[in-house]
């Protein structure tokens, strides 16, 4: 009998449709859109063909998925033949990509309040499987066809004030998974699990113990709750086999007298051998930060000819306000310049990309104005790069802040440890753009204003048409010409969109789809022509 | 901020009545275990059903006892001091039962209501299991903790889900098909056939999940015929195939299914919705 069962149950396995392989996450996004930024490279470039310049006028919506109640999506679709996958925090909807019509829809419930608070940014797939983060830490893996559990495994503890927000990444059947927020004296930390079985296959915590080289950039014990939240999603380089990610501010917030040092590694880009869980890498954008700067912007690779020579590049429009071109080999500063004109913290970078901080330009007891805000001058909306253009387009915000510390001190438990903030400065010359920067210099190319918008907003993406796709605060969702920043088409959603926009294409018919606050909607052309599949 | 408000109000008005009432809280002598429900199943049927309808399920002149609705009596203290005093102001009256009577009729009520994790379903667990990936042949469309087939309902939760009544119901009895599995078979205009279950529908389109595991996704106007089965997927003779002992065993187990407690809360904390 038993025996006759587990044969059962092999057969059953095999003939189980594995969807999603190694191989298809290598490719760049085209009929699928299958991580959160489209690739392993994290460019946002579409290989699809049928949106183009010349036909947007005849984009048109296709279907709206209204999401009931919950907090507003941050969360990017992933395609994969057809069906979209996205989450809303602790719930992830399995729909049909051509008529927005439910498949499955997954709820995890809560049990104590404390459970609830925190983003949620999207899915991973991998095999027959969709994965997820909740509010509560726990890394969930379902059933792509049907939501079924597989298995759920929890990775950290509310009691002491951790959520997960990230879209797990998932390369050579690793699933990584980070943690936030280190605005609660929190470490931040990196986990890797098998995607088959969800057991631990390493752990690298983002703040050196005493004896680990960097450990000494944190006076006294002040490391013990020193931030360097995992926010995010990260690029990884198959070649190099390295992950990279930019880890969260250092704790507290605003007030550095108490952790002073570098901060290691706060605010760095770290390059993580996949494999081992060890640090490659690492560069730091803001040593000693002190307004909540987190270094969380998405690193984009790109593969490009620097000073005469063929480099392997990672780019990053941080949140201090300068961009950075370094060598993704091993981390060293190639050039940085700043990407927005108000910002007095600093005068420039130094050969080796250090900033040259200006006396005195930081949080003070009374009030010191400091450019950027604590807001950034960039944040975690996705940029995108087209290499036909060779530009880099990114959300970018002008405005300085009222910056003050204090002398709070960390309580356990999950309670903000930022010992001061600042008041935005809210002045005419507070302003929303996209911008496009020239890859290697960062010069400005052209830049387009998201009239009345306060905030970020959502991010980009670009399609290899000559597309830039932007989601904006106020509702708007408009495309660009990704030559030239003019406006070629929008549409009003009616409500914010905090959330990077993807693409996807089925049965020979190229969708565009954005999540706002509560609706995911997708457009098409209204009259297509039919392409082949990428 | 209004709920943590009411919680605790509610809060200090309990504790308050309770101090009053602490001396004279009855109290249930039996406990839940099944001679006593069939007990008090006996009791109802003889005292209840003019009102309540049989087993409490179909109440004409009251409400009925189990099913969706908004205002429960949930606790056994609930229960038995509605019985034994009635509910001043409408049709139901004290009821002039002895005491033991009433509260075999409130675990009765209890039961039928728990889900079938909460009942003491006998049966031999480890048998069942064998019954589930073997004769009853379960396994082919239900998934267990990740295990199985797709084209059924994932019963990894199942015992917290349905009460046993429910449970034995959808094992023995034809009912209507669930939304999600319905049965459907759709013919292309290029003349594939394509058979599983409809995992959602409309007038435009259709999601249909076949029986190789694979998901359609489909405009209807790219269909040529789209049939409906009335027949559900799921066999209602498992009290007839299986043997008395191997339907018992396979219901202990399903009773046990139970990955996620819905009610559990935290001193303290208020409790969250979906």
């Amino acid at each position: 009998m038993r025996i006759r069962a587990l044969a059962f149950l092999l057969i059953l396995s095999s003939s189980l449709f594995a969807q999603v392989t190694e191989q298809q996450l290598l490719q760049p996004p085209g009929k699928d859109w299958l991580t959160y930024n489209g690739s392993y490279n994290s460019q946002r470039n579409s290989e699809l063909d049928q949106i183009k310049p010349s036909n947007i006028h005849s984009l048109v919506a296709q279907w709206a998925f209204h999401v009931n109640s919950g907090a507003p999506m941050q969360s990017v679709p992933i395609a994969v033949n057809g069906v979209l996958y996205f989450t809303q925090p602790n719930a992830l909807y399995a729909i049909d990509g051509r008529s927005g019509r439910l498949i499955w829809d997954h709820h995890h419930p809560l049990v104590k309040v404390k459970d609830r608070e925190g983003p949620q940014r999207g899915a991973a797939v991998y095999k027959d499987r969709v994965y997820y983060l909740t509010t509560d830490d726990y890394l969930i893996a379902l059933n792509a066809t049907t939501g079924s559990v597989v298995y759920e495994v929890k990775i950290a503890e509310t009691t002491e004030g951790y959520s997960a927000p990230p879209a797990p990444f998932i390369a050579k059947g690793k699933v990584i998974v980070g943690v936030a927020p280190g605005d609660r004296g929190l470490n931040g930390w990196l986990e890797a699990y098998d995607a088959d079985t969800g057991k631990k296959l390493w752990h690298w915590d983002a703040i050196p113990k005493p004896g680990e080289p960097g450990n000494e950039t944190w006076a006294g014990d002040s490391w013990k709750h020193a931030g360097a939240a995992t926010w995010m999603s990260g690029s990884y380089d198959p070649e190099l086999n390295l992950y990279y990610l930019g880890l969260g501010n250092p704790s507290p917030d605003f007030n550095g007298d108490v952790r002073m040092g570098d901060n290691l590694y706060s605010e760095c880009m770290v390059a993580i051998d996949l494999d081992t869980g060890k640090l490659k890498w690492y560069f730091q954008f803001t040593p000693h930060d002190m307004m909540d700067w987190d270094g969380s912007e998405v690193p984009v690779l790109v593969d490009a000819v620097y000073e005469g020579k063929m480099r392997k590049l990672l780019v990053q429009a941080d949140r201090n306000g300068f961009y950075y071109v370094l060598d993704r080999e091993m981390g060293k500063f190639l050039h940085g310049v700043p990407f927005v004109t108000q910002l007095n913290w600093a005068s420039g970078l130094t050969a080796e990309g250090r900033p040259i901080r200006v006396p005195g330009i930081e949080p003070s007891l009374t009030g010191t104005k400091v450019c950027p805000s604590s807001i950034g001058a960039a944040n975690w909306m996705s940029p995108a790069y087209n290499r036909d253009t060779n530009l880099f387009y990114v959300v970018a915000l002008e405005g300085c802040g009222l910056a003050t510390k204090n002398t709070e001190t960390f309580r356990p438990g999950g309670f903000q440890y930022r010992a001061g903030g600042d008041v935005l400065l809210h002045n005419a010359d507070w302003k929303v753009y996209v911008r496009a920067l020239d890859l290697i210099t960062g010069k400005l190319v052209w830049e387009q204003e998201r009239v009345g918008n306060m905030g970020l907003g959502g991010g980009l993406l670009s399609t290899k048409t000559g597309l830039i796709f932007s989601g904006e605060l106020n509702g708007q969702f408009v495309a660009l010409d990704a030559k030239s920043g003019k406006t070629l088409w929008h549409f009003n959603t009616g409500e914010g969109i905090n959330a990077q926009p993807m693409t996807y294409m089925v049965d020979g018919k190229q969708y565009v789809a954005i999540a706002t606050n509560t609706t995911v909607f997708s457009f098409a052309l209204l009259d297509h022509e039919k392409g082949a599949a990428k | 901020m209004r709920m943590r408000f009411t919680y605790s109000a509610f809060l200090v008005v309990g504790a308050f009545s309770y101090a009053l009432a602490q001396s004279v809280v009855p109290k249930n002598p039996f406990g839940h275990g099944p001679e006593v429900v069939a007990e008090g199943h006996a009791i109802f049927n003889q005292t209840c059903t003019t009102c309540h309808g049989m087993d409490g399920s179909e109440g004409e002149r009251a409400p009925a006892l189990v099913g969706e609705r908004r205002f429960f009596r949930l606790s056994e203290n609930a229960l038995y001091d509605t019985i034994k005093h009635g509910i001043p102001g409408t049709g139901m009256p004290a009821l002039n039962l002895p005491d033991e009577s009433i509260w075999k009729i409130v675990v009765f009520i209890r039961a039928m209501r728990s889900s079938a994790s909460e009942v003491d379903v006998p049966g031999d667990v480890a048998h069942g299991k064998q019954v589930f990936s073997g004769k009853g042949g379960c396994v082919k469309c239900h998934m267990i903790n990740g295990e199985g087939g797709t084209i059924g309902p994932d019963l990894s939760n199942i015992g917290a889900q349905i009460t046993l009544k429910r449970m034995k119901e959808a094992l023995t009895v034809d009912g209507p098909i669930p939304t999600g599995y319905q049965p459907v078979k759709v013919v292309t205009l290029k003349g594939t056939t394509i058979e599983g279950v409809a995992k959602n529908q409309d007038n435009f389109s259709i999601q249909l999940l076949d029986n190789q595991n694979h998901l359609h996704l489909l405009d209807r106007a790219e269909l040529k015929s789209v049939e409906e089965s009335k027949i559900s997927l799921m066999p209602h003779n498992y009290d007839k195939v299986l043997s008395r002992e191997e339907y018992n065993d396979l219901l202990a187990m399903l009773a046990k299914q139970a990955t996620v407690n819905l009610h559990k809360k935290v001193e303290g904390d208020g409790e969250v919705g979906r």
